[in-house]
């Protein structure tokens, strides 16, 4: 196992090298005056208590109340926000609905919050060159909403999707239980208008996948904010699949189920999704729906084929014959829409429903190559049981991305102890040929790992990147490169999102 | 006289860039050598040929990892042993392009509109920098948000800012049929055609409108099961008045299609350009009254990339460039007669601002490529390298 590195690697090319920003100089009267010159006096938030509803995303365990926070109206109003942040010097943070789960929207002491929240306009559904013109604030699910009645839909659909927005999911590169068979963000973004740190307004990408010069669309995707702030979005809108059929399946182990997942590919099917259950994350997950999972299978998958009804039966039928070779002890096939929303229920509250059988959680995020998917959750389990803590999982079979769930008790003192059994399974991911993170980002959770999965090399090409768009390390400071000061701090106790308890998130 | 050096491994290549002083010309299987900007004269060309093979391919993850170097059709071979392959098909494939050298020149074929070209397919890269740092960006997994994806930012280079030294791919099954649907159809025609096809449940691969001496018509693409994918294509030929084409004339259509899009007719120049779906016939119909005539027109209705032969004049390719800007798109220029001087690119767009500070922090003498993106990256003046 590769030790935590807690001090900064920098990089080997001097003062390229990632570092803690400057700081910048403390934030005078002058600044909220200056914004108020753009924006009217209700969007300037200096208070204390209205700055301090903006002082961590989804993982809460990352406090900083911000000096000031704005909520420009339009695209005009974020580039002369970032203009009059360029003029003062000062660092700011793009946030958009807050739902991030590594810290990537935590605020910066001593500078601007620039939140989204007002760029919420879907500007244009194109039916017939099937694409949506969004302002980054709005929401995910908003644009499937709105393309619906002409038979198309925004693929990208992370478990956040009635929360999050495009212009997080842009600085996020978002997934979704469909990214198996759809991709990602990156895949579904023809064009952007992104503000830059010193306020310019610059276009990346094009309205075809057709390239004149480097991708730097591309680039900026998935960024964290630290390369600007996108204002305008164009996403392909794809054809709703004429057919979708889903099975639940039971297996005697994790094991049969994975064989089951590796057939399935070798058979030249792309599922639209694969789920991955164990026993304790469907004890408590039917606990809390009951979805009509069998809490004492050992596993259980949840495979959902889409496309041309044809090909979806032919498929179909071969796929539940992969699952009774390896043995399925239950096939549950869902024929009624309304039934298939049920099974998907008991997967997506997996998460929260874990709060039933323990008191305290911490929601850890990597990916291992699909075929050892087995070998990671069997290591997974030795470290549990070294460390005397119980780890429920819940994943994205099809992809290896692992969605472990630490379960530990505060008021027993089990804290440290679990954070630091999240944090090994996270590099461990990365040992057995992994990822740090499939879908919730490095942000300020992961910096301090990322020397684990990068070298100082490569993270110095990262940093001269970051420089070439931002030569004071002024967008969204701290997050993505490990540092000095960030890696000397450790993480507060886990407490979910407020949107979490009331059922409207869950962290898959 | 340049002088060629042929590096055969990660280490080789990083002496290579290390060693020898002044500008460096990348070059691969040299099918795109006349793509995008006249390179200006090289000290040193790096031929990257011999970075060639598969480094680690392990079928159930469905990733490889190639040398930049290895040619697109032998990683095809190699693969379909296992089924799988690497899901893009650009027409340059069979002359012997590499794997680097098409993700360099950002090419793609008809099947980009269900896969997207190899921005979408490269998860992990190994890049070598002009002052000799090695560095890996992405990883192994499909799915991966660790860090910038810097590969990125190498697709569509033209061979400036780094070199490729390895890519890992994301591989697709291999269907199990392809069935090839074509519809005689006019150009003007083929936009409303191909919406037809796009609204079918058919879930087309690739839909490309291609004139030809077999005639004017669309050629539906359609891979999957054995029983589901003859059945869709049978299905979609009863609908729009088309014929399934047996299997070798339906290669024979997509193999004239390919030499379409490679071709070099004589005085004339190859234009790529891509506009929102919808304004492609009104781009066509301008660029052909603009140059007198279009030849080896190939159009993707449904993404709005088209390539087209123009005539080799500076002016012309000028105008062309324009009449895409103006509609909010892209182009770029292909093949060309020898020694033909014409503008690569059209207008610089407002980020190449930003594209000039990246080149500036990952290659700040312009040591690599230099010329190739000229205008967007004006070659620097009294700088030598």
């Amino acid at each position: 196992m590769p030790e935590r590195t807690m001090e900064a690697p920098h990089g080997g090319t001097g003062s390229d090298a990632p570092a803690a920003a400057t700081p910048p100089a403390p934030v005078g009267p002058e600044l909220a005056r200056d914004f108020r010159d753009v924006l009217p006096a209700d969007s300037v938030i200096t208070d204390e208590v209205g700055r301090r509803s903006y002082e961590c995303d989804g993982l809460t365990g990352f406090r900083q109340v911000p000096a000031l926070v704005v909520l420009p109206r339009d695209a005009d109003e974020v580039a002369a926000c970032v203009r009059i942040c360029a003029r003062h010097g000062v660092p700011f943070v793009a946030r958009g609905a807050g739902t991030g789960l590594s810290g990537g929207a935590m605020p910066v002491a001593d500078g601007v919050v620039i939140s989204l929240q007002k760029l919420r306009r879907i500007l244009e559904i194109d039916v017939e060159n099937r694409r949506a013109v969004l302002e980054p604030g709005v929401y995910n699910l908003d644009i499937s909403k709105a393309a619906k009645p002409h038979g198309l839909y925004y693929a990208p659909d992370p478990s956040s999707q009635q929360v999050c927005t495009i212009g997080g999911n842009v600085a996020e590169n978002s997934g979704g239980a469909h990214c198996l068979k759809y991709g990602f963000t990156t895949n579904h973004v023809l064009e952007m208008e992104v503000v830059l740190a010193d306020g310019s307004v610059v276009t990346l990408g094009g309205p075809t996948g057709e390239q004149a010069g480097p991708d730097l669309r591309g680039l900026f995707i998935g960024s964290e904010g630290t390369l600007g702030i996108c204002t305008k979005v164009t996403v392909r809108l794809l054809q709703t699949p004429e057919a979708v059929r889903t099975v639940l399946a039971d297996f005697p182990s994790i094991e049969a189920a994975g064989d089951t997942v590796g057939d399935i590919v070798d058979a030249a099917i792309i599922p639209a999704a694969v789920e991955m259950m164990d026993s304790l994350s469907m004890e408590a997950s039917e606990a809390a729906t009951g979805a009509g999972l069998t809490v004492d299978a050992p596993a259980a998958l949840i495979i959902e084929l889409d496309g041309p009804a044809d090909e979806v039966d032919a498929e179909f039928e071969h796929l539940t014959a992969i699952c009774e070779r390896h043995g399925a002890t239950r096939l549950h096939v869902p024929t009624e829409a309304e039934e298939r929303q049920k099974v998907w229920k008991g997967r997506k509250a997996a998460f929260a429903a874990v709060g039933r059988i323990s008191p305290d959680y911490i929601v850890q995020d990597g990916v291992v190559p699909r075929t050892r998917l087995a070998e990671v959750l069997t290591r997974i389990a030795e470290m549990g049981r070294d460390a005397g803590l119980r780890v429920a999982n819940v994943f994205h079979a099809g992809d290896g991305n692992l969605h472990p769930l630490v379960l530990y008790s505060e008021a027993a003192g089990e804290h440290d102890a679990a954070e630091k059994l999240s944090t090994d399974i996270a590099e461990l991911c990365v040992e057995l040929g992994g990822s740090l993170s499939g879908e919730h980002g490095i942000g300020t959770d992961k910096a301090c790992s990322m020397p684990v999965m990068f070298s100082p090399e490569d993270l110095g090409v990262m940093h001269r990147v970051r420089l070439a768009f931002d030569p004071d390390s002024r967008c969204n400071p701290g997050k993505l490169f490990p540092t000095p000061r960030l890696c000397g701090e450790r993480p507060g106790k886990y407490a979910p999102h407020p949107l979490e308890e009331a059922g409207v998130i869950e962290r898959l | 006289m340049s002088e060629t050096v042929t590096p055969t491994t990660v280490d080789e290549l990083r002496a290579a860039v290390l060693d020898r002083p002044g500008t460096i010309r990348l070059a691969g299987a040299g099918t795109a050598a006349d793509w995008a900007g006249t390179p200006a004269p090289a000290d040193t060309v790096l031929d990257l040929t011999g970075l060639s093979g598969i480094v680690t391919h392990n079928p159930g993850d469905m990733t490889v990892e190639v040398g930049a170097g290895t040619p697109f059709t032998q990683l095809r071979e190699e693969l379909g042993e296992h089924h799988q392959r690497v899901a893009v098909d650009p027409a340059r494939a069979a002359e012997g392009a590499t794997l680097g050298g098409l993700f360099a020149t950002a090419d793609s074929g008809p099947r980009a509109l269900q896969y997207g070209s190899l921005r979408d397919l490269v998860i992990g890269a190994t890049i070598v920098l002009a002052d000799g740092t090695v560095a890996r960006s992405g990883g192994h997994v499909i799915k991966n948000v660790a860090g910038y994806d810097l590969t990125k930012v190498l697709h569509g280079a033209h061979g400036t800012l780094g070199v490729v030294a390895r890519l890992v791919l994301r591989l697709h099954p291999t269907p199990q049929v392809t069935a090839t649907v074509a519809v005689p159809c006019a150009r003007s025609a083929s936009a409303d055609l191909a919406r037809r096809v796009a609204d079918s449940p058919v879930e087309a691969a690739a839909i490309q409108w291609h004139g030809s001496d077999r005639g004017d018509r669309l050629l539906v693409l359609v891979e999957g099961s054995e029983r589901g994918a003859d059945t869709r294509a049978r299905r979609l030929a009863e609908a729009v008045g088309g014929e399934l084409l047996a299997p070798d004339d339906a290669e024979a259509a997509w193999e004239a299609h390919a030499a379409s899009v490679r071709a070099r007719p004589a005085d004339r120049a190859v234009f790529r350009f891509g506009v929102i779906p919808s304004s492609l016939t009104g781009v066509l119909d301008g660029l052909e009254a603009d140059t007198g005539g279009l030849a080896e027109v190939t159009t993707s209705p449904r993404t709005g990339v088209a390539t087209v032969a123009v005539p080799a004049d500076a002016d012309v390719v000028a105008a062309a460039h324009r009449r895409v800007a103006d509609a909010g798109g892209t182009s770029s220029l292909r093949q060309r007669p020898a020694g033909a001087d014409l503008p690569a690119f059209g207008p610089a767009p407002a980020s190449a601002a930003v594209l000039r500070a990246v080149a500036a922090s990952l290659d700040p003498d312009q040591r690599l490529g230099r010329g190739r993106l000229a205008p967007w990256i004006p070659a620097p003046t009294g700088v030598s390298a």
